[in-house]
């Protein structure tokens, strides 16, 4: 028992490499800061390029692009974007190839989810907004917006945490966030407490936030919506 | 773009030469990762299905909360974490498990956790009537379970269960990082063997067919369960 | 010497796909006036009525509204409505604003009135429908019929030159039809112009000015009350009011 202790939740190691995991965690913090906004905001274009134009082009447009993006493990992207643009005499820095590489699929998780949310709007609001004169625009960010994005806020959330739990594949590139931080450590000073620590920390912060999506939509079960 | 660029850029993303000489070696690859896709989502599913149906037998608060905590931490946790956690911690008690199982064991676990959340949502959206009524048919819970509650509740959640089971499969990939020559890894080491990304492009392109098909079936069942 | 026309409906035609569902109608509502459209379902009313604020495009025909014509491209839509009101069968309030900002909205939208300014107007506009003390409660807590009051203060506190009702106590249990037709008829007191699809034909009987009777697309009779329900018109009116004469 107290080998098992000894090796994976050894105080004196965690002592040791905590100050490393915790930068590595600012670095997955920041990384999470970028690429969730960005994700976002690109699905938001898509979202609504989707649900408002009347061009039926547009729609497959971006229904093919939403699937396409949907059929990549996230880490083919990753690696595929940072690999293979060298070929081509285009150097881009870890940070804006991870970047590039989860705005393109996560944008697409994002769309399909903001997407439902707006259809699922019934018609009646629209009207009802227009007929007090408040333009198309007005009436999609007061109305609609605002209540499509709290009936799929569980979704919203889970897909924010799978994204903040995808950053770990930036350890892949050599960035130092929070699980390359622990692996280094780990082997450098030859026990697994860093990465024991590092998962700790990923569940610290993560938990919280599984719990109130799973306390969200059993609440909304309970009011049967 | 020119001719002579645009053959360029081919050249260098989809090399024939390359691709011969790869394919052999990355096509087996692809064997491997449906394989264990196919396991992880069997064992998954069954895991996750059973987790769901002990939660809602039980009497007990503490099972019940043990099985929500399961759930909580493999969702809450970044499954190539969970995964270089078992792949490279075990050894230091000399338990060593290979690449492939670390890959298969992990991701069942994790996507258990999924199916478990899906199925439970599913059972709990059921009205109470259903239990009662097939109690009062004479039915065993369990023969209720078996023919009346799990097979709706499996019904209601397929959408999600299906993506799920999506999410899995991409997930193999992340068993290049530990070693486990799937697709990836090994387009990694045959891109680099050639100096060359054609094999990387290879490899996008195989996922694109192996996953495009179930990315379509699950807009499908999306639509459907939309408007019933 | 008869008031100016407010609203003016000519030769409206809307067609979906194959389906004709009017078919060249002509009504016309004066400043002052409270004109009901009855009919059975499936005669145009709704449609018609959605055709006046462009909530559907006519395939042919205009609307004069204030003696301009609004089925004109260059017209902004948007400015003509805020002096054109509409009360919903399904109410339509938003369900994640409170009552008052559910009134409030349009008001600082299109109006560009500030918030306290625009609050004050909302309040005086809920007060009307007997709904000020309810200003803080959410649509999802108030009964059908407190929704429709809080609908028709939206659509008051524009201060328009019209209000259209679209079947509004249709969605309505009985017990709460008669708030809303009180409501309703203290707007006319006060000399709203109403244009009403209806059910209720005792309000179209004792409270119209006109009432239009629509059948199969067309305008079948417009007449005041008395002549309309006096059942001097055609066979196909005459079943129809009879079942509501029956009632009585």
């Amino acid at each position: 028992m107290q080998e098992i202790l000894d090796t994976f939740f050894n105080p004196a190691v965690a002592v040791q490499v905590l100050p490393m995991l915790l930068s590595g965690l600012w670095m997955t913090v920041k990384l999470a800061a970028l690429i969730i906004p960005l994700g976002l905001l690109g699905g938001l274009a898509l979202a609504l390029a989707h649900t408002q134009t009347r061009s039926r082009k547009v729609r497959i447009a971006i229904n093919l692009y939403v699937d396409f993006f949907r059929s990549f493990p996230q880490l083919v992207l990753v690696i595929f974007v940072s690999f293979a643009t060298p070929f081509i005499g285009i150097e881009l820095s870890p940070v804006v190839a991870l970047a590039i590489s989860f705005m393109l699929s996560t944008s697409a998780y994002y769309c399909e989810i903001l997407r439902a949310g707006i259809t699922a709007i019934p018609a009646g609001q629209t009207e009802a907004a227009r007929s007090t004169g408040m333009s198309a625009t007005q009436t999609l960010r007061h109305v609609v917006l605002p209540q499509a994005f709290r009936n799929v806020l569980p979704d919203l959330l889970g897909n924010s945490i799978e994204i903040f739990k995808g950053t770990s594949l930036a350890s892949v590139l050599g960035m130092s966030e929070l699980l390359y931080s622990a692996q280094s450590a780990q082997s450098v000073l030859f026990n697994p407490t860093p990465l024991v620590l590092a998962a700790a920390i990923y569940l610290a912060l993560l938990w919280p936030a599984v719990r109130f999506i799973s306390a969200l939509e059993s609440s909304r079960r309970a009011q049967g919506g | 773009m020119s001719q002579a660029a645009d053959s360029g850029l081919i050249h260098t993303f989809f090399n024939a030469d390359i691709v011969r000489q790869t394919s052999p070696m990355v096509m087996e690859a692809v064997g491997q990762t449906i394989a264990i896709g196919v396991l992880v989502i069997v064992a998954g599913i069954l895991l996750g299905t059973a987790l769901a149906t002990w939660r809602f037998h039980t009497q007990s608060r503490v099972l019940r909360a043990l099985i929500v905590g399961y759930v909580d931490v493999l969702r809450a946790m970044p499954p190539l974490v969970i995964l270089i956690l078992v792949y490279f911690a075990l050894p230091y008690v000399n338990i060593s498990i290979g690449s492939v199982l670390a890959t298969f064991l992990c991701l069942s676990v994790i996507l258990s956790a999924f199916i478990e959340e899906c199925v439970w949502s599913g059972i709990m959206t059921l009205p109470k009537g259903q239990m009662e009524a097939a109690r009062s048919t004479g039915m065993s819970w369990w023969q209720s379970m078996r023919h009346v509650i799990l097979p709706q509740a499996l019904r209601l959640s397929l959408p999600q269960i299906t993506n799920r089971c999506i999410a899995a499969i991409k997930n193999t990939a992340l068993g290049s990082v530990i070693g486990f020559a799937e697709i990836l890894g090994s387009a990694q080491a045959a891109s680099s063997d050639y100096a060359n990304p054609t094999p990387l492009t290879l490899c996008a392109i195989l996922y694109i067919g192996l996953i495009y098909p179930l990315v379509l079936a699950s807009r499908y069942l999306e639509h459907r369960a939309g408007i019933r | 010497m008869q008031k100016k026309i407010i609203l003016e409906a000519v030769d409206i035609r809307k067609d979906y796909g194959d389906l004709r569902v009017l078919n060249g109608v002509d009504i016309r509502v004066r400043e002052g006036e409270l004109v009901s459209i009855i009919g059975p379902s499936g005669s145009g009313k709704s449609s018609l009525l959605r055709c006046c604020n462009l909530l559907e495009r006519p395939t042919a025909g205009q609307i004069i509204f204030d003696g301009e014509d609004i089925t004109r491209d260059t017209v902004n839509i948007n400015r003509v409505r805020q002096n054109m009101g509409m009360v919903f069968q399904q109410f339509n309030l938003y369900p994640h604003l409170n009552v008052l900002a559910n009134v409030s909205l349009a008001l600082r939208c299109v109006g560009k009135l500030g918030k306290a300014e625009a609050n004050a107007v909302a309040m005086e506009a809920l007060t009307q429908v007997d709904m000020a003390h309810k200003r803080d409660a959410f649509p999802g807590q108030l009964s059908g019929g407190q929704q429709q009051r809080v609908g028709i203060a939206r659509a008051v506190a524009l201060n328009p030159k019209i209000i259209l009702f679209d079947e509004p106590t249709s969605a309505l249990d009985p017990e709460l039809v008669s708030s809303v037709l009180a409501v309703m008829k203290s707007l006319r007191e006060r000399g709203m112009t109403m244009l009403v699809v209806t059910h209720e034909m005792g309000f179209a009987r004792d409270l119209s000015d006109r009432v239009i009777f629509m059948d199969g697309g067309v305008v079948a009779a417009n007449d005041t009350p008395d002549v309309i329900f006096s059942s001097q018109g055609n066979e196909r009116m005459r079943s129809f009011l009879s079942r509501f004469l029956n009632e009585r």
